[in-house]
């Protein structure tokens, strides 16, 4: 099948891939880090050994993470070169340098510290160690910093002139500070703190269904939740943020993924498809369930449309994304599940004040321990959906509206990406079935709630068991 | 602007090889480590052997990451091309690498080690190999069309010269690998070490000697360089303080020294990367496309150099103190 499809396809199969095995892993390196690094404050003020059986037990977690996100990274750089070097050379002054720019400031950092952080309790004080954790935590989010201020560069390029097949740089800040930058930043990092309370919620609801270890995990629940509190609703505002941006840079994209045909003029209220069977043959939908007059209200937040809305079919076909079932659905995946995941905080707050959050209510209800056990799947789920509208819906440029994919793709034998891309598929289906295997075993074994702390801090004076208080209570 | 014009490549040519080379030198004893954990007599050595690298392999593999950043920000012609003509070693290195670093997390949970050990060691092998089959076919020259495109085949990297520097590569590795266990392990563990470190120094000393002596049948870029008289000082003193080092190495194992061999052996490497560095230079895709005919805008070198200009010092003062946190000997938890 794959001999079929053209090196173009195959390099943009290779990427998507790629990028789709990677984006499992920085998830947990960037937002369980924040994660380590509050529940290492809480040891460091409270000298209770409960925390550093936290942070020992979520680190191992992290570091098998970290070590396939890490490796998994190298593909995505390098082949920038090999499959797609008239890209490369188009926008390599910019492009380039902020990937250097991140391996520099943001890698490093996190690669240089991570050695003290895992091995390095024994090693050094525990300010240094707290210190070292924070930078490994500094380092990941700063990567999302560099990588999401690349990607919306590519999204809404801006800074320089574009001449002889080539972009060149006037205004450096002005090509970081590009106009998707600051809200794709935001989106990204709430979604990578966000997916990882989802997990620790979800470890700890599965931990806690089978009774084991109650107070450890009734805590890393209870700590994740209130996260989760702060983080799910801003990330509805933020999302809707991306969204409106999405319609003021990208009309293209934001008709695939509302699936919308036909042009909407300004002053009409149009309907808005919450489902829909978007046909592209015919270009219309075959089918839809629609809420009546919605659509200006999402956009503008105002009963009818300020500006008209441009509808797919008034683009020649070279010059908007296809795939729109995919994108539509795509979109509507990851709000769903943003939306859901904020509604299961609040209920899981409400049952918190009503005092049900005990350790026995997760054997009571497995609808609510399972609620939450399928909530970090489908965190992971609508990332790679957001990823998908993201730049499926950038298509068909690389660059927006300067570089079409099909010119950014370097020649290659059909073979040689051939070889690569099906390397990578077996090889990542393994990979992945063996960190779930091994994360499952480090889950089912549960942390060694008799860990004492280094140099004997804190051991013997502090309270037995540390709970957060109910917040009616 | 003329002369930022000649000098900003130039900067950024050093600072690559910089990056090259503290790669090499800091995963070469990596992956020198991962080959040698193939011969581990048993699960305990070979724990030991992990355990010096825990720390360190993930920073020291991020040199190579922030080295094709720089390459592809300062000169994205020669990022490209270069890539491009090697697709087939840079994956295959890749594999390795991905690999390597999974195996080494995998195996720490698991109870049945010994898939993960031989993942570990094929992985490093791999790693080792490929980028010596990268570095030879760059050093033999990648064919290249008036804008500096890549015009050869893809199957560019498959010769003997190529798997020549492979297989020296290897032998580097393992020299460098060995005498980094011998500052990090003692008694039968270290002895032993010193065995695979007398060897390695004899197997990379004819690698060496095999790549000097057929280079210039391989390229005649590089026949001209080296027969060039401007660069004869460099192509006499290079070889003498290699035959000092060598020497030296030799008898810093036969003393039984812990920390010289490593010593010697970083010098060797650096004095190696030197005569690379003489042989190639000003070239960036050898033979014949130019750091200044490949290079970025000079206004994005600058840029680049004050970020990361500022940055390498710093790196280098946080990787050197987790080196300095972990000193002294390994042992088995």
């Amino acid at each position: 099948m794959l001999a079929t499809f053209d090196v173009v396809t195959l390099s943009r199969l290779q990427f998507a891939l790629t990028a789709i095995f990677h984006m499992l892993w920085p998830v947990l390196s960037t937002g369980l880090a924040i994660f380590l690094v509050v529940l290492e404050a809480i040891w460091l003020r409270t000298s209770n050994p409960l925390y550093y059986r936290q942070a020992r037990f979520w680190a191992k977690l992290y570091v098998l993470n970290f070590g396939i996100g890490v490796a998994s990274g190298l593909p995505m750089e390098f082949q920038f070169g090999t499959n797609w070097a008239p890209l490369s050379e188009f926008a390599g002054d910019f492009f380039g340098s902020v990937l250097g720019f991140e391996g520099a400031m943001a890698f490093m950092l996190e690669a240089g510290f991570l050695g003290i952080m895992l091995f390095g309790w024994q090693k050094v004080p525990p300010v240094i160690h707290f210190l070292s954790t924070v930078m490994v935590a500094f380092g990941a989010n700063l990567s999302v910093f560099w990588i999401l201020s690349a990607n919306s560069w590519l999204q809404t390029p801006a800074g320089g002139t574009f001449s002889d097949g080539h972009f060149n740089v006037q205004n450096y800040f002005s090509a970081i500070n590009n106009p998707f930058m600051v809200k794709s930043v935001i989106h990204m990092s709430l979604a990578t703190v966000e997916t990882s309370m989802l997990v620790v919620a979800a470890i700890s609801a599965w931990s806690l269904m089978r009774q084991k270890a109650p107070e450890f995990f009734q805590f890393s629940f209870k700590l994740a939740l209130v996260i989760l509190l702060a983080v799910a609703p801003l990330q509805i505002l933020a999302g809707h943020e991306s969204g409106v941006q999405v319609a003021e840079r990208q009309p293209t994209k934001l008709a695939a993924i509302e699936a919308i045909w036909e042009d909407e003029p300004a002053g009409t209220s149009p309907a808005w498809a919450l489902v829909a069977v978007p046909d592209e043959a015919t270009g219309s939908n075959r089918w839809k369930l629609s809420v009546p007059g919605a659509l200006s209200w999402i956009l503008e937040s105002r009963p009818q449309l300020s500006k008209p809305v441009r509808g797919l079919n008034s683009w020649p076909a070279d010059q908007r994304p296809h795939m729109v079932g995919l994108l539509f659905y795509a979109f509507r995946v990851m709000i769903a599940i943003g939306m859901a995941a904020a509604a299961l905080s609040v209920l899981s707050l409400l049952l918190w004040w009503r005092g049900g959050l005990s350790a026995e209510s997760f054997v009571r209800w497995p609808w609510f321990s399972w609620a939450w056990i399928l909530s970090a799947p489908a965190g992971y789920l609508a990332i790679e959906a957001g990823w998908v509208v993201r730049c499926v819906g950038r298509q068909p440029w690389t660059v927006y509206g300067q570089l079409r994919t099909a010119d950014a793709a370097s020649v290659l034998p059909v073979g040689e990406v051939i070889t690569s891309l099906s390397t990578f598929a077996v090889l990542y289906s393994a990979l992945l079935m063996f960190a779930l295997y091994f994360g499952a075993r480090i889950i089912a074994k549960g942390p060694n709630i008799t860990l004492e702390p280094p140099g004997g801090r804190g051991s013997g004076a502090a309270p037995a068991a540390a709970t957060l208080p109910a917040p009616g209570a | 602007m003329d002369f930022l014009e000649l000098f900003m490549p130039t900067v950024w040519f050093v600072i690559l090889a910089l990056f090259l080379l503290l790669y090499v030198i800091l995963d070469g004893f990596d992956l020198g480590v991962g080959i040698l954990s193939l011969t581990s007599p048993g699960e305990d050595q070979r724990t030991i052997l992990m355990t010096s690298l825990g720390n360190v392999w993930d920073a020291n593999e991020t040199w190579l990451v922030l080295m094709g950043g720089a390459l592809f920000g300062a000169f994205p012609l020669a990022y490209g091309t270069i890539l491009k003509a090697l697709y087939g070693p840079i994956y295959l290195m890749i594999l390795g690498l991905i690999l390597r670093a999974v195996a080494f997390e995998f195996r720490e949970n698991a109870i049945n080690k010994r898939p993960w050990n031989l993942m570990f060691g094929i992985g490093s092998v791999l790693a080792a190999a490929s980028q010596g089959v990268c570095l030879g076919t760059v050093l033999a020259g990648i064919p290249t069309d008036a804008a500096g495109h890549f015009t050869g085949s893809a199957w560019i990297w498959v010769n003997p010269s190529s798997l020549l520097v492979a297989l020296t590569l290897i032998q580097g590795y393992v020299l460098i690998g060995s005498t980094y266990l011998i500052l990090k392990t003692s008694g039968e563990l270290q002895r032993l070490h010193v065995r695979t470190a007398r060897i390695a120094t004899a197997t990379t000393l004819m690698g060496a000697l095999a790549i000097t002596f057929t280079a210039p049948f391989a390229s005649e870029t590089l026949r001209q360089r080296l027969f060039d008289p401007a660069f004869l000082p460099f192509f006499v003193v290079l070889p003498l303080l290699g035959v000092a080092l060598i020497v030296q190495l030799f008898r810093s194992l036969a003393l039984q020294q812990e920390v010289w061999p490593f010593v010697y052996t970083v010098l060797l490497f650096i004095l190696s990367f030197a005569g690379l560095g003489v042989m190639v230079f000003p070239a960036v895709i050898p033979p014949s496309v130019t750091i200044f005919q490949a290079s970025a805008s000079v206004t994005s070198q600058v840029f680049m150099l004050t970020f990361i200009g500022v940055l390498i010092p710093i790196m280098l003062f946080y990787n050197i103190y987790n080196y300095i946190a972990f000193r002294g000997k390994v042992s088995a938890e």
